[in-house]
């Protein structure tokens, strides 16, 4: 038999375990003077299983506790039954699982834990992203005032936007911090998360700053930026609102460059 | 004796221990880290990374390179890991001989294969596939195994010596390894240790088990018990002052009580070496 074939056939024995009837590689395989070959080979299966859920588990702390052990357990079994891994690193095992709880006949339907489980990667996304220094406020005292409609600005790699069920980004704090937690209700709500100090960070944002956000990161500068939301909502405070979400991207440590567009 | 400068006594660099390493600048001659923990795009685990490597030398040691599959070379993993050590400038790289999956899937384990010429000449040609890759010697670590196959040409450590041999690689000697696959498969630890080739050995590690009536699992959650630590003795009067460490990776002791460990690894390789000056007087 050629190295190929042990591998597939070893592979196919550990994903599938030794009941299923396709642990064809233990006729290749030794005893040894203690023990039987199904024993030992055993100790690969139940790592392999063992490991993944490690990996789930590692990643979803807060999912874990707001599920309880029984339905966590049984959604990770879900998950690691969906598809083995394709993934060199096991910092990325654990990343599709919102997407397998949202295409999930069983699990949709339970939006709370959906939501939970997109917050709580996004902010282990933001843990590890791309580092870039944020610029400090003074950078725009440096921009003649007559250029600030012209501002153009590039964000953190680590910031991102979350749209999820009303009260899911509460229920998250509460069940970090263990306190008691209002509950989620049908309406949406926006979450901003970013990294600041090494750790990652999130807070609610208004409509109107999620969408000064989203035009900004695609590259719309900050008089188009503020024509928009006039258009939106005609507010007539509109200017200071807008130069009150500008600062505190700053002050957040959201920006990292400021440019002028032609 | 080996011909690769030795870093002394390290230990491994895990999370849990950041403030400890970073606040304590503890007695440790040496880090190594898991390199796929440090490979992602930035944040926290990389700037400590740095701290630490500022004040002392550090080892990048893989899990994934997945040297002995029958899948072609992953070569957007090894241009992460050139990366990453370009980086931190490790002393030098290891991972283990082993596979991780074929066709395109990863098991995340340390997985064994058949001692048998085709995966000699395979292994042989992916390290020198690899060092050419990185511009370094590749160090390449025996792992623990469960299972050994009938079709078996050779023993483990026939293969291990004529695999060094042919790709010009060093090894990392895990004599908790040897221990476990010792028990595990029946054939003598020592002979073992005695047949790897002295001048290949860059580095030893030894680490705690769990023991079952009739198996060893390699763990790393246990501190390292007394017949492991008698193969080490026996391994560093064979191989003299190589770079030595202590891994753990679960059931986290204090760090004060990893440290003692440490000690005690100092001592008997202390112990070693005046038998080795003995011998060869």
């Amino acid at each position: 038999m050629r190295l190929h074939e042990y591998q597939a056939r070893f592979q196919a024995s550990v994903i599938e375990g030794l009941d299923s009837g396709k642990a064809e590689i233990l006729d290749f395989v030794r005893d040894s003077p203690r023990t039987d070959r199904e024993t030992l080979f055993r100790v690969y299966v139940d790592a392999y299983r063992l490991r993944l859920a490690e990996f789930v588990s590692n990643d979803f702390p807060i999912l874990r506790d707001s599920m309880g052990d029984a339905d966590f357990g049984s959604l990770v079994g879900d998950y690691i039954d969906s598809a083995p891994s394709r993934q060199r690193n096991a910092r990325w095992y654990a990343w599709r699982l919102p997407e397998v709880m949202r295409e999930s006949e069983r699990w949709k339907a339970d939006r709370v834990s959906c939501d939970l489980a997109l917050l709580e990667r996004g902010l282990a996304d933001a843990f590890d992203a791309a580092d870039m220094p944020a610029l400090a406020i003074d950078a725009l005292a440096a921009v003649d005032a007559g250029d600030w409609s012209r501002l153009i600005f590039v964000f953190h790699p680590s910031v991102a936007m979350l749209d999820l069920a009303r009260g899911v980004t509460r229920l998250y704090s509460a069940l970090a911090e263990e306190r008691e937690a209002a509950p989620v209700d049908d309406g949406a709500e926006t979450t901003l998360l970013w990294r600041s100090d090494d750790q990652p960070v999130y807070r609610e944002i208004a409509e109107d700053e999620r969408l000064a956000l989203i035009e900004s990161r695609a590259g719309k500068n900050f008089g188009e930026i503020c024509t928009l939301l006039a258009f939106q909502n005609g507010n007539e405070n509109l200017m200071g609102r807008a130069a009150g979400f500008l600062a505190r991207w700053f002050v957040d440590g959201l920006v990292t460059q400021i440019s002028t567009s032609e | 004796m080996s011909a690769w400068p030795s870093l002394g006594f390290g230990l491994g660099l895990r999370s849990i221990y950041y403030p400890a390493v970073l606040e304590q600048k503890p007695s440790v001659d040496w880090f190594e880290i898991v390199s796929e923990n440090y490979m992602i795009p930035g944040g926290r685990p990389l700037s400590i990374l740095e701290r630490v490597r500022a004040d002392y030398p550090i080892v990048m040691h893989g899990v994934s390179m997945s040297l002995a599959s029958s899948d072609p070379l992953d070569f957007d993993y090894l241009t992460q890991l050139k990366a990453l050590a370009e980086r931190i400038e490790p002393a030098w790289i290891s991972d283990h001989l082993a596979w991780t999956g074929v066709d395109g899937v990863n098991l995340h384990d340390l997985l064994p294969i058949p001692y048998i010429r085709e995966a000699l000449d395979h292994v042989v040609e992916r390290i020198r596939r690899v060092q050419d890759f990185l511009g370094r010697r590749l160090v390449v670590e025996n792992a623990s195994t469960y299972a050994t196959f009938r079709d078996s040409e050779m023993e483990e450590w026939e293969f291990v010596r004529e695999m060094a041999e042919r790709a010009d690689c060093l090894l990392l000697l895990d004599v908790n390894n040897v221990f476990v696959s010792g028990f595990n498969h029946g054939f003598d630890a020592a002979r073992f240790i005695e047949s790897i080739p002295v001048e290949r050995v860059a580095q030893l590690h030894v680490a705690g088990h769990t023991t079952y009536e009739t198996r060893k699992i390699d763990t790393h959650d246990q501190p390292v018990c007394d017949e492991v630590w008698t193969l080490f003795e026996q391994a560093r009067h064979r191989f003299g002052d190589v770079s030595a460490m202590i891994e753990r990776d679960d059931n986290f002791p204090p760090f004060d009580e990893l440290l003692a460990e440490l000690w005690r690894m100092r001592d008997i390789a202390a112990r070693a070496d005046a038998g080795r000056s003995r011998s060869a007087t």
